[in-house]
């Protein structure tokens, strides 16, 4: 049996561990959130590197992508170069095909896409391929990048707009220390009260809100009348809150398994785990045609009555 | 090492760019807040106060601060002129700032919109 681990720089409450069978081989699959602890993280992944097959390194990007550039979050590479031997990966090589297929399967067979539908994304430059997507289907864009991540409100409107501030900030935000742009540890079991409050137009206006769950739910307000939610990592405490907060339908790109969806750098890793190639040789098209074998499918769950 | 004068001219300089950035000046209208820019090795304070989206600068402390910067006159010079953003001296330690982490990143981001790439 493969063994896969997602270390997290996320809470210790989300912890789990499950053996799926993909394709024929059976992995035992777990995941450890380290509450923030970048040294313990640190530790963990050097224990690990060459006991495992494949390592996901969950709670923290290393890679963004703003179209073909591609910028690297200097805490997030820190990890990734404490392993040597062992596969590692931080999900963004799947992210960016698989939620480009979400986006199409999504707006192909589904009444939950349509054009002019309005979508706020409460990050995108850590999933451009789902902005993409998205924006090329026709939706109403507002992207909430500088909203909830440095407290301004600003919401940008266009892929163009976009682009452009990524190019100016991200460069140099990715140098800073990544609690600083980013909920991690026991932050990520809290909501900062004084920004759902002064945020929550932005969830009440739109139809759909897409992106990173502990950022959508960091800043979810009350009162949210039967919005479609759409991202990847939920546990089944999280759908308890969707539901208390009034959304009414939770799409995952990841599928369930053992009662939560995993998160994407757990599904890249155990992707890469039974693909049997160098890391380095792993192309967009290996990763599409493992979806297209496993039948890959959105999760859809409706929420509300 | 910079003198009092250098640094209030890239301050001046800061402030001028702001406030020709009407997007900066728009992302910026909640946001009311005193900074005082001060250095380590040279004589020399100034305080800043964005009121409404307009940065105004005087020399001194005139205003109780919500953010204290603090750094070496050199650093403070080249800040300001955007000839290094704050990133680096802040990781390093060269550069002190005191204030909540989310005035701190929002101070950051407004460099990074007037001097990023």
């Amino acid at each position: 049996m493969k063994r896969v681990v997602s270390v997290s720089l996320g809470s210790s409450r989300r912890d789990h561990k499950v053996i799926i069978d993909l394709l024929g081989e059976k992995l035992d699959i777990s995941r450890v959130g380290v509450d923030g602890d970048f040294d313990r993280a640190l530790r963990l992944l050097g224990e690990l590197d060459g006991q495992v097959d494949a390592i996901g390194l969950g709670g923290i990007d290393v890679y963004l992508f703003v179209r073909q550039k591609r910028y690297a979050i200097q805490d997030g590479l820190k990890l990734m170069e404490a392993v040597k031997v062992t596969p590692v990966v931080d999900g963004s090589g799947l992210k960016n095909t698989l939620e480009r297929e979400v986006v199409k399967i999504l707006a192909r067979e589904t009444d939950l896409l349509k054009k002019g539908a309005r979508v706020m994304m409460v990050s995108s430059v850590d999933r451009f391929g789902m902005a993409e997507a998205l924006a090329e289907v026709g939706c109403d864009m507002t992207f909430g990048d500088l909203v909830f991540t440095a407290g301004i409100p600003y919401a940008i409107n266009t892929m163009e707009e976009l682009e452009e501030i990524a190019n100016k900030l991200l460069p140099e935000i990715t140098k800073m220390p990544f609690h600083l742009i980013y909920p991690t540890g026991k932050k990520q079991e809290s909501q900062d009260e004084a920004k759902v409050k002064k945020f929550a137009h932005y969830y009440h206006n739109a139809d759909i809100i897409a992106g990173d769950f502990h950022l959508i739910r960091r800043f979810m307000p009350a009162g949210m009348s039967g919005q479609t939610i759409f991202t990847n990592t939920t546990t089944s405490a999280d759908i308890a809150f969707l539901k208390e907060k009034g959304v009414g339908t939770l799409v995952t790109t990841t599928p369930e398994y053992g009662g939560r969806s995993f998160g994407t750098n757990v599904m890249e890793a155990a992707l890469v785990a039974i693909l049997n190639k160098e890391l380095g040789q792993v192309t967009e098209q290996d990763y599409l045609e493992l979806l297209r074998r496993l039948d890959f499918r959105p999760r859809i769950v409706k929420l509300g009555a | 090492m910079a003198t009092h004068e250098e640094i209030n001219e890239a301050l001046q300089d800061f402030t001028v760019s702001f406030n020709n950035n009407d997007r900066l000046r728009l992302m910026n209208r909640d946001w009311n807040r005193v900074v005082i820019v001060k250095a380590t090795d040279v004589e020399s304070v100034h305080t800043w106060i964005l009121k409404n989206g307009e940065l105004t600068l005087q020399e001194g402390l005139t205003a109780d601060p919500d953010l204290t910067v603090i750094s070496d006159s050199e650093t403070l010079a080249d800040i300001f002129y955007g000839d290094v953003t704050p990133i680096e001296p802040y990781n390093n330690g060269t550069l002190r700032i005191i204030g909540t982490e989310d005035d701190i990143t929002r101070l950051d981001f407004i460099c990074l919109m007037i001097w990023g790439e």
